[in-house]
């Protein structure tokens, strides 16, 4: 594996510069040891082109930013090194998200719409007091949050997932998973009807078709499959139990 | 908007999904058990007619056969909705699922694919068991030896759409884990494959000695 010579392929497309249509653009590159995706950009991009573009912020897989489709899997760069590819690496962005340029997407506003959309906070009347002993939580409830709360947005579930794909409104495993996280805490107030309502639907979780391509692609190997999961059996057991309330009838 | 509005917020998603998983798994249970009753004239030509003459007597088939076309139509209707429809949406899919190179999606592109089959191929088998009435050890074997080959795609579009789809099922509400649930669904595939293809050798033997 010593001494290759890595031919990088890359999506190049400015969307401020429509005149000139994307096209894949070859750089050819020499592997140094523990290289990641995320030190040959570096690399490209200070020796041969600077006008590549891509995001990073923290090169260590907690920040999320530097998510793209190496070699036909939405991964992230920092984490996946060189060597565990061929010679012939391909890069695209995120598909799903907003295109900025080459290789770099804006996630946050996709992120931020869906804060909004399952309002992604606790929910609570109790205000609260510095003062006061924290509320204790055992520790078995503390460590499924935590698990869900591991999500670091990076957008590869939104990327690998067909419906997230064609729906624009679908709420993907990101999506779901957050929900997931605050049904869990008991300290949102929150009744099963008012989560209904975010996710009882197919935006939620029941436009999920089971592809699974966000549990197999996740880079934080988090549990979506059986968070889907509990969401949709806690949303159907609450859908069979309770009275739609009457609507408007138009004729 | 004022449809969307006064659409939205009700249960209707939810009844989907059910309708889905129910007439899916009572679909595939349908397949398995017919498979194994086919699969009597592995035993011999008796025992198959001695079980389709009591499945008439007691009107199951009567009552069987149009209950499980009713459950198939709704099942085309509400499992395909997932389907999509628009030709981009179609192209998006096929270009996804060649770039991700992951095995779930296309196992369920090819599920989308196989569904159609049966539903064309389903109607031309139920029409011609119900035209050639009753079900009879001679019957089937003449019918098997003439499309053999037609009895042959459908076998395995049959099996693969259902061994997936209740895989599939097992992964969306989450009852168990994935894994072991996609080992239990294709061994259950392989045994109604191998049962199927053994009932389809012994019939054409026998529509070849008529």
């Amino acid at each position: 594996m010593a001494d290759r010579e890595l031919t990088f392929e890359i999506f190049r497309y400015n969307p401020q510069k429509p005149e000139i249509k994307p096209y894949m653009q070859t750089y050819k590159l020499k592997e140094t040891p523990g290289m990641t995706i995320f030190v040959a950009l570096n690399q490209i991009r200070e020796e041969q082109d600077p006008s590549l573009m891509f995001d990073f912020v923290c090169r260590a897989a907690i920040c999320g930013s530097c998510a793209m489709i190496i070699n036909g899997r939405p991964k992230l760069a920092c984490k996946t090194l060189t060597n565990t590819l061929p010679s012939k690496i391909k890069l695209f962005p995120l598909p799903v998200f907003k295109l900025i340029g080459d290789l770099s997407v804006d996630t946050g506003t996709w992120f931020r719409h869906l804060s909004l959309k399952t309002e992604a906070w606790v929910h609570t009347s109790k205000t609260f007091d510095p003062k006061a002993q924290e509320e204790r939580m055992d520790n078995e409830t503390a460590l499924r949050i935590y698990e869900a709360e591991r999500c670091i947005e990076c957008g590869c579930c939104i990327a690998g997932c067909a419906t997230a794909n064609i729906r624009d409104e679908f709420l993907g495993a990101a999506g779901i998973n957050r929900v997931a996280r605050f049904m869990i805490d008991p300290r949102d107030e929150r009744t099963p009807a008012e989560y209904f309502e975010v996710v009882g639907c197919e935006e939620g979780a029941f436009g999920c078709m089971g592809l699974m391509a966000c549990d197999d692609n996740c880079p934080m190997e988090l549990p979506l499959q059986m968070q889907l999961a509990y969401v949709r059996r806690k949303m159907a057991a609450y859908g069979l139990g309770y009275k739609a309330t009457q609507g408007v009838k138009l004729a | 908007m004022l449809q969307k509005t006064l659409t939205k917020s009700n249960k209707t998603d939810l009844y989907l999904d059910l309708v889905e998983l129910t007439s899916g798994l009572l679909l595939a249970g349908f397949l398995w058990t017919h498979m194994l009753f086919v699969a009597t004239i592995l035993i011999s030509q008796e025992t198959f007619n001695r079980l389709s003459e009591f499945l008439d007597t007691y009107y199951l088939s009567y009552i069987g056969i149009p209950f499980v076309l009713v459950i198939a139509l709704f099942h085309f209707v509400i499992a395909g909705r997932r389907i999509p429809t628009r030709i981009q949406e179609q192209k998006i899919v096929w270009q996804h699922a060649k770039m991700l190179r992951h095995t779930d999606t296309w196992t369920w592109v090819f599920q989308a694919i196989t569904g159609m089959a049966i539903l064309v191929l389903a109607s031309i088998h139920v029409w011609m068991v119900v035209t050639g009435w009753p079900i009879r050890a001679m019957n089937s074997a003449e019918r098997m030896e003439s499309f053999w080959w037609f009895y042959l795609i459908l076998l395995i579009v049959g099996e693969y759409h259902a061994g997936f789809g209740v895989y599939r099922q097992f992964v969306k509400w989450g009852w168990f884990p994935r894994k072991p649930i996609g080992y239990v669904t294709k061994v259950i595939t392989a045994i109604m494959l191998a049962l199927g293809l053994a009932a389809m050798v012994v019939l054409v033997q026998i529509g070849g000695a008529i």
